[in-house]
Parts: structure tokens; C-alpha cells; sequence
């Protein structure tokens, strides 16, 4: 027995060190440096709460949380709503459905980073492709509302199939004799969909808006390849600019203190939402 | 099972015969050296060689005097030594690095020595060198900077001075008296030299003389503006003038589509705040004998650490540039550098201020329609400038003209860490002769542009026009370049550069505060007032004292 409970120990312990290295320790430690004046090299000096004062009196950090929100409570629904749509779609027979749900799912297996420069291309005002296309003249890239814009239009082209693909997996799993049952009552697809799917997927729609949440939050990769967060700071968010304070400015400290603001935010978002789900389990 | 066990242990056996193949396939050219075997010099019986640069197979001859006594036909001075060269990322054909890539066989032949080239994006760059500097990690013993790195680098120690080794006739001869007073500022702190001559940046007025050279345009001008097309530009408004006559009209056959008259690059947190500071230095840095808060400056006062930038001479400047902007393209808002270039090289537009390898790009027909068709001259002045002394503005009968140094003025430096410096000293100080510099400025992709006395045709310099022809140039092109770029670094009043702890961060408020202006979003004042509240709020966050100390040295202020 006590061999058997060594073995198993054994087999837990490279999980438990990388989560210890990985993620525990960088968490506890980036919290601490928060509480410091920090920069390589050079002592740290301890000032308590002062960059969280700094935070508070910050307009780039509050222009940045605001263009955050904007852009996470428009991306993640249009995302929803979107792969909803496309998993109903797919959920009834149609041609060449494997092919078109492949060639769907294929933005998300892109990395950000070069499909930022991709859409730099097509979103090139001066004869780029989208305008070429569209036959438009839309200042994609240059004005500050069309920069936001064409962010979110890269993260949903990019995002959606993930949240189509959860979608399509969760409605295979509801059984049809619902759907039988229902339609002796009712011939109306969209009471059919508010009152059997929509409730049977509501755990599933909320771990979808959970996790989609927690990423659209920590965006990064799109907005500084796509804009350098402008124009002016009009897409800058929240990640990007702790990036420019602690990676290009080199101030450790402040930018553990956004990082920190950042967790709190999104683990409030998450509390929120697990008794929610709670609450529609229950 | 068991039959697919050989093409199985043939394959793994071939995998790893390819991966040890891979390794330690470097080869010694210093050991090869030292056994008189040479593939990229060639020793002459007078004790000079002829480099070959590595690819494109280019000779560059020294002679023994420019190449120093520790070198000679099988002396390896350097046998078994290996330094590593931080550098940024234009690869073995780009800008500031390909240099390295060309001359490195060469070199190591030379020295007995390897040469590592580290490679990092330009945004890394401070922050990879200062961590490794800052840490005692040791891992570069040189490093590429850019200019305004020198005060993070020389303030606390981290880089050697090399003023021993610029006497030392042991190693490749290099002058600095060619440098202009300008650039040698920027290769120096506190009277010490730092840096071996490389790249000159700045930036100069660059347009399509076919153009603006052409009667039936100037008659067009009248007759649209009531007045003479004032070419040659002497002012900022001048250009302005002329960029909005010619905006959206079709005066380039190239294509069908309208033109503009200038274009600049304001993506944001790149070099937009460049085309700012080389447009306003002449509405506000006045000239004269001594450095005080009104002669001589520009970014903060010498006395205080109070931040200049929102000074009515900063400000009418910044209007002027959201004017020119408007005669641009406007997704200019979002270009970086190279699509900007890219615009004005394919034709479509009239002007753009720029650095030197503008120049150099045009004369590249891959890329270029307007070889042959360039203007080029100092930036233009202003009548008016604010006087940050008396506090007023005067008005001169001829315009205040400023020389600029913006842009990196991309130098190699040794880390104080290095246990090679001569070897390393031995690296800059080649790329530095007389011969290896006119061959970096001659041809432009090596993105070290010209700055020195070697660099000018005379009567401003010693440079050959058949160097520079041979390289691709068009003569007339070159000579209108290379005058311009002369006045630039060798005016009279020059804007003074920043090179404080934390430029990079008071540039990049700037850049941000400038890019919500050309767009709209902020006013000039606003912007700039904005910009020097975070200015105040950064020196208050790195010390003030330190921040001031640092800001008289680097501007050279004696109260």
C-alpha cells in the first residue's frame, strides 16, 4: 500500500512542479513586485501601495482598461452569437458539410501574431484587398474607430470557430426525442431553440463566455501587430501597455501592479459567472 | 512487426548522421589563417590586403597603414578567442547588421577570432542589452546602439572608452576629426569617445526635382495660387505651399491615380515622433556659444528638469506638421517607415523627410520609379522662432535653418564586461577605415549612411564619385544627397539629442500624444501639455537629480 502510494506520487509530481514553477510561482511573484519600486539591475525598493495609487490617478491606464472592455464586451458577443448560429447551421444536413466545417475551423489554428501582419496586408487603405473587395475607401487602419474595428473583425475571424466548434459538440449531445416531443406542441424554430436548447446549452454557452472572457482580456498579439495599439492609443489595451511599461519602459513594478488590476477584474468576471452556472445546474 | 525494424533503425541512424553533420560543421578560418590558407583577404607585398566581402564577393583594399600593425600575412593576434555582437534584426542583408555578416569571414581571418552576431528586434534591443549589462550576465561583449542608449550605457559604467585604442596604431586607423562636431557628440560622453564611426543619422528634405524643376508646373502653381512657386523651399511653410498645390492631383505618370504632396510615417510606437522633432527644431533651438535653457536645447530645462515640449515654439510646430499631414495620404496615420518610403519611391509623392537611405533606396529600380528625378537639401528653417529664454517670439530676416542628428546613429560599443576588448575594439575599428566606411555608404542597403569628411565629394570631403557609381548611384542624385546631408551635420546650429536613462520613454509619450493629434482625436496644445505632464511624472519616477545630471552631460551645459 505504501509503495502503491509513493508510485502514485511519483507519477503527480511533474504536474505539481510545473504548476508549482510555472504558473504558482510567477503569480506569487508577480504579485510582490507589484509592491515595488522594480527594475533590472537595480535594488528594489519596497512602496507599498503607491503604484496602485499610480494606477488609479493613470488616464493611459484607464484609456487602455476602457478600450479593453469595449472590445472584450463586443468581440466575445458577436463570437457567441455568431458560433451559435453557424453550430445550428452545421447541425442539420448539408452538402459538403465536412469540408466547410474544416475549412472553417482553420483561423483558429493561425498564429496571432502572423495573422495580425496578414490582415496589415488586407487592410492596406491604398489598394489593399479589403478595399479593393469592398470597393470602399474605409480608413481601416488610420482612423481611430476603424482601428478598433478592424481589431475586433480579426479576434471574432480568428475566435468564432472555437466557440462554433464547442456549440456543435454540445448540440450533438442533445437527444432528438426533446426535439419529437416538442414539435407536437410546436412548429416554431425559435421556440424549439428558447425553450430546448438554449436552457439544455446555457452551461455549456457560459463555459464558452468564460473562457473566451479570460482571453479576450489578455489580448495582446493582434492589436500590437495589427495597430501598435493606435492610432494615438485607440486600441491600446490593457496587456499591451503593461507590456510597454514593463518590457519596453523596464518599470517591473508598475507593471505587475496592471497585471494584478487585470487579475483581480477577470477573476472577478469569473466568480460572477460560476454562480451563474451554479445557479442553472441547480 | 519485426520486418519494419530496419528501415526503421536506418532512418533514426540517418536522422542523426544529418543532426552531427549539422554540428561542429564551422568552419576555422582562423586556424586556416594561420596556415597562410585565406578565402576573403589578399595580402599585398606592401603589408596592405584586399578584403572580400562574404556573397556578393567585394573587394575592399586597405593599405598596411589603415590596417595596423597587430595584422600581417599569418598572424593571427586573436587565435582561439569568440565574441558575441548584439545587434538588431535586418538580417545578413539589411541595415546595420549586414555589415557584420559581409566583413565577418574576412575579420576572422584577420584576427584568429570568431565572431557571433546575435540578432534582436529593434524593440528588444535596450531591454535585452541593459538586462544582460545590468545583471553582470556577460553573454555580448559588443553591442550595435543605438544613439540614444548612451547615457543607460555610460553613466553607470557598463561600456568601455576607447580612447586609448583610437591612438593605438597596433589596430585599424580611423579618424575621428572626420566626424562633425554633431556626430561625434553623439559617440562620446563627458569628452570620451565610446563609439567607432558607423552610421550617421538625420534627416533631410528629399523631393521630386524633375517636378518641382519643371516651368510648366511652376506656371500652374501661378495660376492656381496667384503666387510664384517658392522653390527652392527656405521654410517649413513654403513646403506647405507647394504639398497643398500639388495634393491629389495626377503629376506622376506612373499610375492613373491621384498623388500627394508629401508623406510621413505616424504609426504609433515606431518613429513617428522623429518626423516631429526634425520639423520643429527650427521653430525652437536657437544657436549660439553656450548651452543654456533658450540656445541650444530643446527638450527640458538645464536648471529644473521642467519639460520643454509644450513651449509655443514646440506647439506652432506641431500645427504646422497636422497641416502637412493633410497633403498626405491619409492612411499615413498607420504606415511605419518602409510603406512610407515606399509611397514617395514609387512615385507618389512630392516630398518626404526622411533619413539617408532614402537616398540610397531610390537609386534600387527594383523598388524605385524616381532614380534620377530626386532633390534632396537641409530642412527648411522658419522666420519665426520662440525664444525659450526671453520667452517671446523673434522674427529674423533669414530663416533659423537647424541641423538634426534624429534616428539611432546606429555605432558598435564594448561591454566593460568583455574579456576580449581589443579583440572586439578590433571589429568597430576595421568597419571604421577609411576604405570599409565609403564602401558601407556607397552602397545603401548597408543602412550606414554618410556623415564624414570620407563620406562628401569634395570640396566638402575626400570621397570619390566612382566609388559611389560604381555602387549604382546616379550622379545626380548623389551630389544634390550628399550636399544635403553635409549641411545637415555640419550647420551651424544643430537640435541636440536626447540620450538620457529612459528616452525611449519620454519619446514613445511623445509619439503617442502625436499620433492622437494626426488623427484628429487631440489638439496641438493639448497633446504637447499632455506630453509634458507624463514627461514630469517619468523624471519624478527615475529621480529627478539623476535624470538632470544625466540631461547637462548629455547636452553638455555648465551652469
Amino acid at each position: 500500500m505504501r509503495r502503491r502510494g509513493t508510485i502514485q506520487l511519483l507519477f503527480i509530481l511533474p504536474a505539481v512542479a510545473w504548476v508549482l514553477c510555472f504558473t504558482l510561482f510567477p503569480l506569487v511573484y508577480s504579485v510582490r513586485l507589484s509592491f515595488y519600486n522594480a527594475r533590472v539591475g537595480e535594488p528594489e525598493q519596497f512602496v507599498g501601495l503607491a503604484n496602485y495609487a499610480t494606477f488609479l490617478h493613470d488616464r493611459r491606464a484607464w484609456e487602455s482598461l476602457g478600450v479593453t472592455l469595449v472590445f472584450v464586451a463586443c468581440g466575445v458577443t458577436v463570437q457567441l452569437v455568431l458560433g451559435m448560429a453557424l453550430a445550428l447551421l452545421f447541425h442539420r444536413p448539408l452538402p459538403g458539410r465536412g469540408v466547410l466545417r474544416t475549412l472553417l475551423t482553420a483561423p483558429l489554428f493561425a498564429t496571432p501574431i502572423a495573422v495580425g501582419f496578414l490582415f496589415r496586408t488586407i487592410f492596406y487603405e491604398e489598394g489593399g484587398l479589403a478595399n479593393g473587395l469592398l470597393g470602399t475607401r474605409i480608413p481601416w487602419l488610420s482612423d481611430p474607430r476603424w482601428a478598433l474595428a478592424s481589431v475586433l473583425l480579426v479576434d471574432i475571424w480568428q475566435w468564432t470557430p472555437f466557440c462554433f466548434l464547442i456549440f456543435l459538440a454540445a448540440l450533438q449531445g442533445i437527444p432528438e426525442d426533446y426535439y419529437e416531443a416538442a414539435r407536437l406542441e410546436t412548429r416554431s424554430g425559435w421556440t424549439l431553440f428558447r425553450c430546448i436548447t438554449l436552457p439544455i446549452l446555457m452551461p455549456t454557452v457560459i463555459l464558452v463566455l468564460l473562457l473566451r472572457l479570460t482571453e479576450a482580456f489578455k489580448v495582446l498579439d493582434i492589436p500590437y501587430t495589427l495597430t501598435g495599439g493606435g492610432p494615438g492609443t485607440s486600441t491600446q489595451v490593457l496587456s499591451l501597455y503593461a507590456y510597454f511599461v514593463g518590457l519596453r519602459n523596464l518599470n517591473f513594478g508598475y507593471a505587475s501592479c496592471v497585471s494584478v488590476v487585470m487579475l483581480i477584474l477577470v477573476t472577478g468576471m469569473i466568480l460572477v459567472l460560476f454562480r451563474r452556472m451554479r445557479q442553472v445546474y441547480q | 512487426m519485426l520486418r519494419f525494424w530496419w528501415p526503421t533503425g536506418v532512418g533514426c541512424l540517418t536522422v542523426v548522421a544529418v543532426l552531427l553533420a549539422g554540428c561542429g560543421g564551422e568552419k576555422d578560418r582562423g586556424a586556416a589563417a594561420a596556415r597562410g590558407e585565406y578565402q576573403f583577404l589578399a595580402w599585398h607585398d606592401d603589408g596592405g590586403v584586399t578584403l572580400t566581402t562574404f556573397e556578393d564577393k567585394e573587394a575592399i583594399r586597405l593599405t598596411g597603414d589603415q590596417l595596423g600593425t597587430m595584422f600581417g600575412k599569418g598572424k593571427v593576434p586573436f587565435a582561439g578567442k569568440r565574441i558575441a555582437i548584439l545587434v538588431l534584426n535586418s538580417g545578413p542583408k539589411g541595415g546595420i547588421s549586414g555589415p557584420l555578416y559581409r566583413l565577418r569571414p574576412a575579420w576572422e581571418e584577420l584576427t584568429g577570432a570568431r565572431l557571433d552576431i546575435v540578432e534582436v528586434p529593434i524593440a528588444e534591443l535596450l531591454n535585452k542589452s541593459i538586462t544582460d549589462l545590468r545583471l553582470g550576465g556577460g553573454q555580448f561583449d559588443g553591442f550595435m546602439q543605438a544613439s540614444w542608449f548612451m547615457g543607460e550605457y555610460a553613466t553607470p559604467g557598463f561600456i568601455a572608452p576607447i580612447d586609448d585604442y583610437i591612438k593605438d596604431k597596433r589596430f585599424p586607423r580611423w579618424d575621428p576629426a572626420w566626424m562633425p562636431p554633431a556626430l561625434r557628440a553623439l559617440y562620446t560622453w563627458e569628452g570620451k569617445w565610446y563609439g567607432t564611426l558607423n552610421d550617421s543619422d538625420g534627416q533631410v528634405l528629399y523631393w521630386r526635382h524633375d517636378i518641382l524643376s519643371d516651368p510648366e508646373w511652376h506656371r500652374r502653381f501661378k495660376a492656381e495660387t496667384g503666387t510664384d512657386m517658392p522653390f527652392p523651399v527656405r521654410t517649413w511653410q513654403d513646403v506647405l505651399d507647394i504639398a497643398k498645390f500639388f495634393n491629389g492631383k495626377n503629376w506622376d505618370a506612373n499610375d492613373a491615380e491621384p498623388d500627394t504632396g508629401i508623406v510621413m510615417h505616424f504609426r504609433v510606437n515606431e518613429q513617428g515622433m522623429f518626423h516631429f522633432m526634425s520639423l520643429s527644431a527650427p521653430f525652437v533651438v536657437i544657436g549660439g556659444d553656450k548651452v543654456t535653457r533658450g540656445t541650444n536645447n530643446y527638450w527640458f530645462d538645464p536648471d529644473t528638469m521642467e519639460p520643454l515640449i509644450n513651449q509655443p515654439g514646440h506647439v506652432r510646430a506641431l500645427g504646422m506638421l497636422y497641416e502637412l499631414s493633410k497633403c498626405g495620404p491619409p492612411a499615413q496615420s498607420a504606415w511605419d517607415l518602409g510603406t512610407a518610403w515606399d509611397w514617395f519611391l514609387r512615385g507618389k509623392s512630392i516630398f518626404v523627410f526622411s533619413w539617408g537611405d532614402v537616398g540610397a533606396l531610390v537609386q534600387d529600380e527594383t523598388r524605385s520609379k524616381i532614380k534620377g528625378k530626386l532633390g534632396a537639401a537641409i530642412l527648411p528653417g522658419s522666420f519665426d522662432v520662440y525664444d525659450m529664454n526671453k520667452r517671446e517670439w523673434v522674427k529674423l530676416e533669414t530663416p533659423n535653418v537647424v541641423g538634426n542628428t534624429v534616428g539611432g546613429s546606429w555605432h558598435g560599443v564594448i561591454s566593460a564586461k568583455s574579456k576580449n576588448p581589443e579583440l572586439v575594439y578590433s571589429l568597430y575599428a576595421l568597419m571604421a577605415t577609411e576604405p570599409v566606411s565609403l564602401w558601407n555608404a556607397n552602397n545603401g542597403w548597408t543602412g550606414v549612411d554618410p556623415g564624414a569628411s570620407i563620406h562628401f565629394l569634395p570640396p566638402d570631403g575626400t570621397a570619390d564619385l566612382k566609388g559611389y557609381l560604381a555602387a549604382g548611384w546616379n550622379e545626380s542624385d548623389l551630389k544634390l544627397y550628399l550636399k544635403a546631408y553635409h549641411d545637415n551635420f555640419f550647420a551651424k546650429t544643430m537640435m541636440p539629442y536626447l540620450r538620457i536613462n529612459g528616452a525611449e520613454e519620454y519619446w514613445r509619450a511623445l509619439d503617442q500624444n502625436l499620433s492622437a493629434t494626426m488623427v484628429g482625436t487631440l489638439k496641438p496644445q493639448e497633446a504637447l501639455d499632455r506630453t509634458a505632464a507624463e514627461w514630469a511624472e517619468i523624471t519624478r519616477r527615475r529621480g529627478r537629480e539623476a535624470q538632470l545630471k544625466q540631461y547637462q552631460s548629455a547636452i553638455g551645459y555648465k551652469k
